[in-house]
């Protein structure tokens, strides 16, 4: 947000509080009109919303209706989250996490009465009692149908197929085959990072370093708004892009004509990272965390099944890989403290139906499930697995990584630093056949500072060795063998301080004193932040040169605990953070380092103040493509790092940049977007002077031109 | 650190025994160069335009004598404060000693500091900073770890 923007939100803020607008007004309902307040509720709804006002609109708006700093907190989308839970659990929910950078001066009244303000604003209009901190009634309950109809001010969101067309009527479609999938053709990019060993590395090279800098815009397509990080998929000239609110569209390549759309629901602006094809399908997961197929020609629907209970708190923000002819996706949203978990999923392609699950976090019962304290089932949380994995064909493994325990600080877990949690924070290689773990690598345990490891599995072969490469929130480039799990080695790829030793032999890590202690409410000042050393934007393996390229984001964190209530249906993430400039980097935030495989030495790095908002792509024509807040879009020399072309879109540039050929032209395809989570909000709070459209989702396909 | 880092690093440390050959005796030969990037304390969205600013101090060693200069510009408030502070990177730490800053947003720092061995070897480990207050964040506004240049 810029300073315009805020000082607007500030003014709007307070002109608010003093002068009892729409807001407030329907807060104030369950009072009547009557000045005498008879209503307990209301007062404290009334008190709440200027404690809103001031603590939480600055990202959630002050009708909540969100911005780009937090969702939005009214209407539908809340109360399909809230709807069937009680007050209690919101405000603990809200007293554990909210606001994200610190709530020293709130007390457990204000909460309530914020509580009290947001269920108001929601159309809760039959309760006259006070919230108090283990009120227990059903929210969805007590807002009448009016209320909830108030609140209904978008008009209904469009479903199923809203452009038809086929794209038949552009170039004949084939099935995709496994074999296709295991070998694509150059001229494709038919899953997310290109192939299942997620080089993110185009064959192509008729734009090489010689020519790049006559790269010239081809065509320019708008997208639907919201937050977006999309990695568009590719075949035989057709773009299968994913927008946010989980639409999709195909668009020829050549000419940037759309043949259909497609909206399966819900409409609500998510972001959503990858979709997959295979056979004649186009195969979604949403925000919802559902899975649903498409027929790839038309985009009418063909199945839908249910990954898991969105009610609960379980969501998708990334997509599926097609494996060994099965569907295979993770899961995110899994902080609360219920009976179900995380798992990773396999389902059938034709049918949708459920083949497998494997479990990231383990019960008391089983293998693992000892490094959880004496912590009941219910109480275990995190292991999402939000980043799409990889796939090893030969060795029918699936690679993926999970995200760490649940909520953010061992204190806050009612655990320690000696509480491993598995299986969060690890490789886990899947057997592709039933599910079965193969081997785990827990890259670090006990997780403390919210950096997690999930991010996606690179599998590169030297010689006889079959390796796996990741790259966390720490930092630390990650190399293992792929088909033991055993440690290979390591690199620090931007300054980290929250490890005083990292074993050279077995890859085991050693906080530092004050991280391994930290208490409840108590400064813990680390780096990276949880914005990451890397963060989702995908790295690249370029074969030819044996170099891993990462996009890198140089920040530091000051976190500190809060305490959260071992209550059923609870849970969350817990802790106050800021964030500031890391030392030594001039203010860099943006960072390109490129790695040798073998050595694990920095051959060269790119360093400037923009943070990189895109995975890097690498081609045969020894370019990097990679793009930043700013809005620039670079093309970078494989060999040396220096920038070789540049351009600037619309808005920052974030996603993952393509390549694809169509009758033999090469194209470059990236996307402009908003969104993204820590790795924007932290820039933005660091960079202030930086400012870009907050719109301008699009993509942007660039090519040589013709002679 | 990053290749850039290391480089200049190295070739700062070429620079100076070539110095210390030619214009001094050996025992300055620790005589060396520091910078620190000032920038913006721990921030939120909240704050984020409430901590502002940034700036550029460098420091000269000469034996024990730390010589500081520098300027900053851009604070949300006067400058109330500034010290050399104690403490490996991004990890805050007791005052060494205070340092003259102007009564303004912004200006130039200057001050000359005894460093003892315990500092003189923080120091050399990337280990002090320079941190400024201000009237509206008394905790310090901005800051920043000196490096070998
Ligand atoms: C700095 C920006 C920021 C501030 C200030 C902030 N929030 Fe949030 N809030 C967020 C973000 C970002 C999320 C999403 C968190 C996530 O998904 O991890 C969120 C999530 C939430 C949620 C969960 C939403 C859901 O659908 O489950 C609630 C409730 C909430 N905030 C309430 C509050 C309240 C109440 C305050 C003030 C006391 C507040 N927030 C202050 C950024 C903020």
């Amino acid at each position: 947000m810029n300073i315009r923007t805020t000082s607007l939100a500030i003014a709007i803020a307070s002109a608010l509080i003093g002068c009892t607008p729409d807001n407030s007004e329907q807060a104030m309902n369950g009072a009547s009109d009557s000045s005498v307040a008879a209503n307990a509720f209301a007062e404290q709804a009334a008190v709440g919303a200027e404690k809103f006002a001031a603590n939480c609109a600055a990202c959630h708006g002050i009708n909540l209706e969100g911005s780009t700093l937090g969702p939005l907190l009214s209407g539908r989308p809340f109360m399909q989250r809230w709807g069937q839970r009680n007050p209690s659990l919101l405000f603990n929910n809200i007293k554990a996490n909210m606001p994200p950078g610190g709530n020293e001066g709130l007390s457990d009244d204000d909460y309530l009465a914020i509580a009290a303000h947001i269920l108001s604003v929601n159309g809760v209009d039959t309760v006259t009692t006070a919230l108090d901190p283990s009120t227990d009634f059903t929210i969805a309950d007590n807002a009448s149908a009016i209320a909830s109809l108030r609140n209904r001010n978008e008009p209904p969101a469009p479903e199923g197929v809203t452009v038809a067309g086929n794209v038949d009527d552009f170039v004949p479609f084939t099935p995709v085959t496994d074999a296709m999938l295991e070998s694509p053709d150059p001229a494709d990019w038919p899953m997310i990072r290109r192939s299942y060993d997620a080089h993110s590395y185009s064959p192509l090279d008729q734009i090489d370093t010689s020519n790049v800098a006559n790269l010239r815009l081809e065509w320019v397509w708008n997208m639907h708004e919201g937050d977006s990080e999309p990695s568009p998929l590719v075949y035989k000239g057709i773009i299968y892009l994913i927008n946010p609110g989980n639409v999709i569209q195909a668009i020829d390549g050549k000419t940037g004509e759309l043949i259909w759309e497609n909206w399966a629901g819900p409409a609500n602006r998510q972001d959503m990272r990858n979709i997959a094809i295979y056979n004649d399908k186009i195969i979604q997961a949403t925000t919802d965390a559902r899975l649903v197929a498409l027929d790839a020609r038309t985009g009418k629907q063909v199945w839908e099944t249910m990954v898991a209970d969105n009610s609960q708190g379980f969501e998708n923000s990334s997509g599926p890989i097609v494996a060994d002819g099965k569907v295979i996706l993770g899961l995110a949203g899994c902080a609360r403290y219920i009976k179900d978990d995380c798992y990773i999923s396999a389902h059938d392609a034709n049918t949708g139906e459920l083949v497998w699950r494997f479990n990231t976090i383990a019960k008391a019962n089983e293998p693992g499930g000892d490094t959880w304290g004496e912590l009941d089932d219910i109480f275990r949380a995190g292991g999402e697995t939000w980043i799409t994995g990889s796939y090893d064909p030969e060795l029918k493994l699936t690679y993926w990584g999970t995200a760490q325990q649940k909520p953010w600080v061992p204190v806050s877990r009612h655990l320690t630093i000696q509480d491993e949690g598995l299986f969060t924070n690890s490789t886990v290689a899947v057997n592709t056949d039933d599910g079965t773990l193969n081997w785990h690598f827990q890259h670090v345990p006990a997780e403390a500072l919210d950096l997690d490891e999930v991010f996606e599995r690179v599998l590169v072969n030297r010689g006889d060795e079959k390796l796996v490469f990741s790259l966390g929130k720490y930092g630390i480039l990650w190399k293992s063998d792929r088909v033991s799990g055993e440690f290979k080695g390591y690199k620090e790829t931007v300054f980290q301080n929250a490890f005083t030793d990292i074993d050279p032999v077995t890859g085991r890590v050693t906080y530092r004193e004050d991280i391994q202690n930290a208490k409840l409410n108590e400064w813990t000042s680390a780096c990276p932040s949880s914005a990451g050393g890397k963060d989702w934007h995908s790295m690249t393996y370029h074969e030819p040169s044996g170099l891993m390229i990462a996009p890198l984001s140089q920040t530091c964190l000051e976190n500190a605990a809060r305490e959260v209530a071992l209550v059923q249906g609870g849970g969350g993430l817990a802790a106050s953070r800021k964030f500031f400039e890391m030392p030594g980097t001039d203010g860099n935030l943006g960072k390109i380092g490129a790695y040798n495989v073998d050595t694990m030495e920095e051959v060269w790095s790119y360093q400037q103040r923009a943070s990189f908002h895109t995975g890097t792509m690498s081609t045969a024509g020894d370019l990097v493509f990679v793009g930043d807040l700013d809005r620039r879009f670079k093309a970078l020399d494989v060999n040396t790092g220096e920038v070789v072309w540049e351009t600037r879109l619309g808005t920052s540039v974030q996603g993952h940049p393509v390549s694809f050929a169509i009758d033999g032209k090469q194209y470059i395809a990236v996307t402009s977007a908003v969104g993204g989570t820590s790795p924007r909000t932290v820039p933005d709070v660091i960079a202030t002077e930086i400012t870009y459209p907050r719109w301008g989702n699009a993509l942007y396909v660039f090519s040589l031109p013709e002679d | 650190m990053t290749k850039n880092n290391s480089t200049r690093w190295a070739a700062n440390l070429f620079c100076m025994a070539l110095l210390a050959l030619f214009t001094a005796p050996l025992a300055l030969a620790q005589d060396a160069s520091f910078r620190a990037h000032l920038s913006k304390m721990p921030t939120t969205p909240q704050t984020k335009n409430a901590i502002s600013g940034g700036g550029e101090v460098i420091a000269t060693l000469e034996g024990h004598t730390l010589t500081i200069s520098g300027h900053f510009e851009g604070m949300s408030s006067v400058a109330t404060m500034a010290h050399v502070h104690m403490g490996p990177p991004a990890q805050p730490g007791p005052v060494v000693s205070a340092i003259t800053a102007p009564d303004s947003t912004g200006g130039e720092l200057s001050g000359q500091i005894e460093l003892n061995d315990e500092q003189l070897a923080a120091l050399k480990v990337n280990s002090l900073y320079v941190q400024i207050h201000s009237a509206d964040n008394a905790a310090g506004e901005l800051r920043g770890w000196f490096f070998a240049r």
